[in-house]
C-alpha cells in the first residue's frame, strides 16, 4: 500500500531527522537570510529571519501530526463512548443523545473553536481539546450505527442467554467488534483535524512562535510568495502529500471493515 | 433441437476452476435443475455464460442458435434483454425499493425494446403469474408485498418480454414452505402454457422432484451425476446423490424413537408480546396474543407457523431473551422475572441455538472461548477446560477446532459449535430457533441426527421453532401451530400431520408432501 508507506516515511522523517540535521528549527543563520534551496547546508533554504526551512518543516509536521493524533484520539474516546451508549441503551436515551449530536452538528464548529481560542487564549492543549470536541460527532454516529447492527446479532442474544451482564456484553462483544470500524474512521478524522489545525494556525490562532506547524509555515510562505515561492510550496507539498496519504489509507481501512 | 446447450462449460477465477467441464442441454418447455450444496458452483454455471458473474465462462454454450460463450457485454446485454429472463433468491433486494411495482414492470418491458405498456397490459402481466389483484399491486411499493407476491412480481418482470429461457437461481429458498410449492407450480404452468424453458438452481433434491425433467447433481464444480429426474431419484448411481436423497426429509421418513417425557419443566401462561407500529402510526402490533404452553422434561415441542406468525417472538419471550408484555413463565419450579431483571443463575435451564450459525458466534472469539462463555457466568466455580472439550466431543467435532475462529468454520461446523455452547452448562432445555433451516440439506440432516442423539441420551427438552413439518415430526412429540400470535392447533405430532384441522396446518402439511 503505497500511501501508507509514504505516510510512514513522512512521520519517520519528522520524528527522527531533527536529531541529525545540522540546524535546529529555531536557530538563526545570520549569514543566510531568505536564501534559496540548497545554499550551504539548508536543503529547503531559509526563511525571512534566516531559520532553516527544512528543519522548520519537519518540526511543523511533528506539531501538526501531534495535534491531529491527539485530537483524533479525543474524538475517538468521546465518540465511541457516546455512540456505544446511545446504541446499546436505545429508546429514549438514544433519541436524546443523538438529538444532542444533531444540534451540535448544526453549530458552525470553526466559529466555536475560534471563539474558544479567543476567550481562553492560545494554548496547544486547547487546540487538542477544541478540535477533538467537535470531531467526535461523526464518530458517535458511526459507532452508534455499528452497535445497533451488532446488538441484534444472535451472538449477543446467546451471550445474554449465557447470563453475561450488559456491561460485559458491551465490553467483550460489542466494543471489540466496533473497534475496526472506529479505527478506520480515526484514520479519516486525522486528516480533517490536520486541516482544521492548519487553518487555525493560518489565521494566527494555533501554536506560538518559535514553535511552528505546517499551517504557520504555509501562512509565512504565502506572505512571501512573490519573493520565494518555494517557501510556500515545500511545506504545502508535505501537508498535501500527508493529507492525501492519510485519507487514502483511511478509506482503504474503512472499505475493509464496512464491506 | 435443444434451446440451450452447454458443452464442456468451465468457469475459473484467478486460475482456480470453480466449474469443471459441464455439459447439458435444455429443450424448449423443459426444466433442468442444477442441484448441489452451497459452493458447488451451481449459480456460476447458470449466470457466467450470460456475463452476470465476475468470472468468465469458457467452453461452448449455444443458446437459441447463438454461441454466447465469449460474446462481448453489448451482445450479451441484448440477449439478456430479449431472450432470457432471470429470477434471484432474495425477492426484496432484487426489486428497487423506491419504485412502485407498476414502474418496475414498465421498465422490464422497455428494457426489452417493447413499447411502453399501458395499465391493462401490466395487469395481464400480473395475471400471468397468478396475481389476480393487479390494480392494487401495481401501485404498491415492494416492501408492502409478501415474500411470495414479491417473487411472483419478479417472475412477471423476468418473463415480461416473453423470453425463451428463464434462469431461476434458488427462487424459493428464501420463502416459506407453503409459498415454495406455489412458485414452483407457477413455473410449471408457464412451461406448459407458454413453452418457456427453465434452468432452475436448487440445493434440495426433493423440492425439484415434481418440477424438473432433468437434474444435474453438482459437487465442487463437477457434475456428479445427471439424467432424467425419475430414473435419477429412483436409482441413483453416485454415492453423493444417494446421500442427498437420504438427507431430504419427507413426512413419511421413518423416525427414531423419542425420549419419554417426565414431569412438567416449563409452564408458560397467557404470554403476550406486542411491538409499536413502525413509522408514525400509533398503536401496537400484537405479535403473540395470549399463548399457553407446557413442556415436560425430555419432551420436544415444535412451534410451527408461517413467517410472521410470532413463533420466534414467543420462543424468545419464554426464554426471557426478548420482550414480553404479560403472562408468566414458571421454569423448574420458579417463576422467571422479566428479561431485564433476569439473574445469571435463572438462565441455567434454557439455552438457545439460532438460525444463522455464523452470526451466532462472535467473529473475534475463538471456538474455545465461545463455548466457555456460559460457564463463566452460569457456573463460575467449575473448571471450564474439560467441560468445553466434552461439549465439543458431544457435537462430534475434533479438539483441533478449539482454537479456530468462526470465519474458518463451515455453516454446519459453526452450528455444531453453537450447539456445544448451548450444551456446555448442562441446561434442561434447548430453544432451537430454525436451527437447521440456514443449512444445506445434507448438513441439516446431520445436525438433525445430532439433535436426535442429544435428546435421546441427555433427555433434553426442546422447543423447536420451525416452518418445516417434516423436521418437526422427526424431532418432536407435540406440534403447536401458530397463526397471528395465537395457537390455532396443537396435538401429538403424527395426529396433527395425518389429520390437520386448521387451514394453516393443512397448507403446511400440503407444502411438505
Amino acid at each position: 500500500m503505497t500511501p501508507l508507506r509514504i505516510l510512514i516515511f513522512i512521520v519517520a522523517s519528522a520524528l527522527l531527522l531533527p536529531f541529525v540535521l545540522p540546524w535546529p528549527y529555531d536557530m538563526i543563520d545570520w549569514d543566510h537570510v531568505r536564501s534559496p534551496p540548497f545554499t550551504g547546508d539548508h536543503w529547503f533554504g531559509t526563511d525571512s529571519v534566516g531559520r532553516d526551512l527544512f528543519a522548520r518543516t519537519m518540526a511543523g509536521t511533528r506539531v501538526t501530526l501531534a495535534v491531529a493524533v491527539a485530537a483524533a484520539l479525543v474524538a475517538l474516546v468521546i465518540g465511541t463512548a457516546w455512540g456505544a451508549i446511545a446504541g446499546w441503551v436505545g429508546g429514549k436515551t438514544d433519541e436524546v443523545m443523538m438529538r444532542i449530536v444533531d444540534a451540535l452538528y448544526a453549530l458552525p464548529f470553526m466559529f466555536v473553536v475560534i471563539l474558544l481560542m479567543v476567550v481562553f487564549g492560545r494554548s496547544i492543549l486547547l487546540v487538542f481539546l477544541g478540535i477533538g470536541a467537535v470531531e467526535w460527532l461523526t464518530m458517535a454516529r458511526v459507532v452508534r450505527g455499528q452497535v445497533l447492527q451488532l446488538r441484534n446479532r444472535p451472538f449477543v442474544l446467546a451471550a445474554q442467554a449465557a447470563g453475561a451482564p450488559p456491561t460485559a456484553i458491551l465490553r467483550r462483544h460489542i466494543l471489540p467488534n466496533v473497534a475496526g470500524v472506529a479505527l478506520a474512521y480515526l484514520m479519516l478524522t486525522v486528516p480533517q483535524v490536520v486541516m482544521v489545525e492548519s487553518f487555525l494556525s493560518f489565521l494566527g490562532l494555533g501554536v506560538q512562535e518559535p514553535l511552528t506547524s505546517l499551517g504557520i509555515l504555509v501562512k509565512e510562505g504565502a506572505d512571501d510568495m512573490d519573493m520565494a515561492p518555494l517557501a510556500l510550496l515545500l511545506p504545502g507539498g508535505v501537508l498535501v502529500t500527508a493529507l492525501v496519504c492519510m485519507t487514502l489509507t483511511g478509506e482503504k481501512l474503512r472499505d475493509r471493515y464496512l464491506a | 433441437m435443444s434451446l440451450y446447450c452447454a458443452e464442456n462449460l468451465s468457469v475459473s477465477i484467478n486460475g482456480t476452476q470453480l466449474v469443471k467441464g459441464l455439459s447439458f442441454s435444455i429443450d424448449p418447455g423443459a426444466c433442468l435443475a442444477l442441484v448441489g450444496e452451497s459452493g458447488s458452483g451451481k449459480s456460476l454455471t447458470c449466470l457466467a455464460p450470460f456475463g452476470l458473474s465476475g468470472p468468465q465462462a469458457s467452453g461452448s454454450v449455444r443458446f437459441d442458435g447463438t454461441e454466447i460463450c465469449g460474446l462481448d457485454e453489448r451482445d450479451l446485454r441484448s440477449i439478456r434483454a430479449q431472450r432470457a429472463g432471470f429470477v434471484f433468491q432474495q425477492p426484496l433486494s432484487a426489486l428497487t425499493p423506491h419504485l412502485k411495482i407498476g414502474a418496475q414492470l414498465t421498465e422490464a418491458f422497455c428494457q426489452a425494446g417493447a413499447a411502453k405498456p399501458d395499465r391493462r397490459v401490466l395487469k395481464e402481466q400480473l395475471a400471468r403469474v397468478g396475481l389476480a389483484d393487479g390494480d392494487a399491486i401495481l401501485d404498491q411499493y415492494p416492501h408492502r408485498l409478501s415474500g411470495g407476491q414479491r417473487q411472483r412480481v419478479m417472475i412477471s418482470a423476468a418473463i415480461a418480454h416473453r423470453p425463451k429461457l428463464l434462469v431461476a437461481d434458488e427462487p424459493t429458498t428464501a420463502l416459506d414452505a407453503s409459498l415454495r410449492r406455489g412458485i414452483l407450480d407457477l413455473l410449471d404452468a408457464l412451461r406448459r402454457e407458454e413453452g418457456l424453458a427453465v434452468l432452475l438452481v436448487s440445493h434440495d433434491l426433493a423440492s425439484v422432484r415434481d418440477h424438473a425433467d432433468h437434474v444435474v447433481v453438482m459437487r465442487d464444480g463437477e457434475a456428479v451425476e445427471q439424467g432424467a429426474v425419475q430414473t435419477l431419484l429412483q436409482a441413483p448411481r453416485a454415492a453423493y446423490t444417494r446421500e442427498l436423497i437420504a438427507a431430504s426429509l419427507t413426512l413419511d421418513t421413518p423416525r427414531p424413537a423419542l425420549a419419554t417425557p417426565g414431569a412438567p419443566l416449563l409452564v408458560a401462561e397467557q404470554i403476550k408480546v406486542s411491538f409499536p407500529r413502525p413509522g408514525w402510526t400509533r398503536g401496537r402490533i400484537k405479535a403473540v396474543d395470549g399463548v399457553d404452553l407446557i413442556i415436560h422434561e425430555g419432551e420436544s415441542v415444535a412451534l410451527v407457523g408461517e413467517s410472521g406468525s410470532g413463533k420466534s417472538t414467543l420462543g424468545r419471550a419464554i426464554a426471557r431473551l426478548g420482550p414480553c408484555d404479560a403472562g408468566r413463565v414458571v421454569s423448574a419450579g420458579a417463576e422467571l422475572p422479566p428479561t431485564a431483571a433476569m439473574k445469571s443463575a435463572q438462565r441455567r435451564t434454557i439455552q438457545p441455538v439460532f438460525q444463522d450459525p455464523q452470526a451466532s458466534l462472535d467473529p473475534l472469539w475463538r471456538v474455545r472461548d465461545s463455548i466457555a462463555e456460559p460457564l463463566k457466568y452460569l457456573s463460575p466455580e467449575l473448571d471450564a477446560e474439560p467441560l468445553v472439550r466434552a461439549a465439543l466431543a458431544a457435537v462430534d467435532l475434533p479438539e483441533s477446532f478449539l482454537d479456530r475462529l468462526p470465519r474458518s468454520l463451515s455453516g454446519g461446523q459453526a452450528q455444531r459449535v453453537a450447539i456445544a455452547r448451548a450444551l456446555v452448562s448442562e441446561p434442561k432445555m434447548l430453544l432451537l430457533d430454525e436451527a437447521t433451516s440456514a443449512l444445506d440439506a445434507l448438513v441439516a440432516s446431520q445436525v438433525l441426527g445430532l439433535l436426535q442423539k442429544l435428546q435421546r441420551e441427555r433427555k433434553l427438552a426442546m422447543l423447536v421453532i420451525t416452518h418445516d413439518l417434516a423436521l418437526a415430526r422427526q424431532l418432536c412429540h407435540r406440534i403447536v401451530v401458530l397463526e397471528q400470535g395465537r395457537v390455532v392447533e396443537h396435538g401429538v405430532s403424527d395426529a396433527v400431520i395425518t389429520a390437520p384441522a386448521h387451514p394453516v396446518t393443512q397448507r403446511l402439511v400440503e407444502a411438505s408432501r
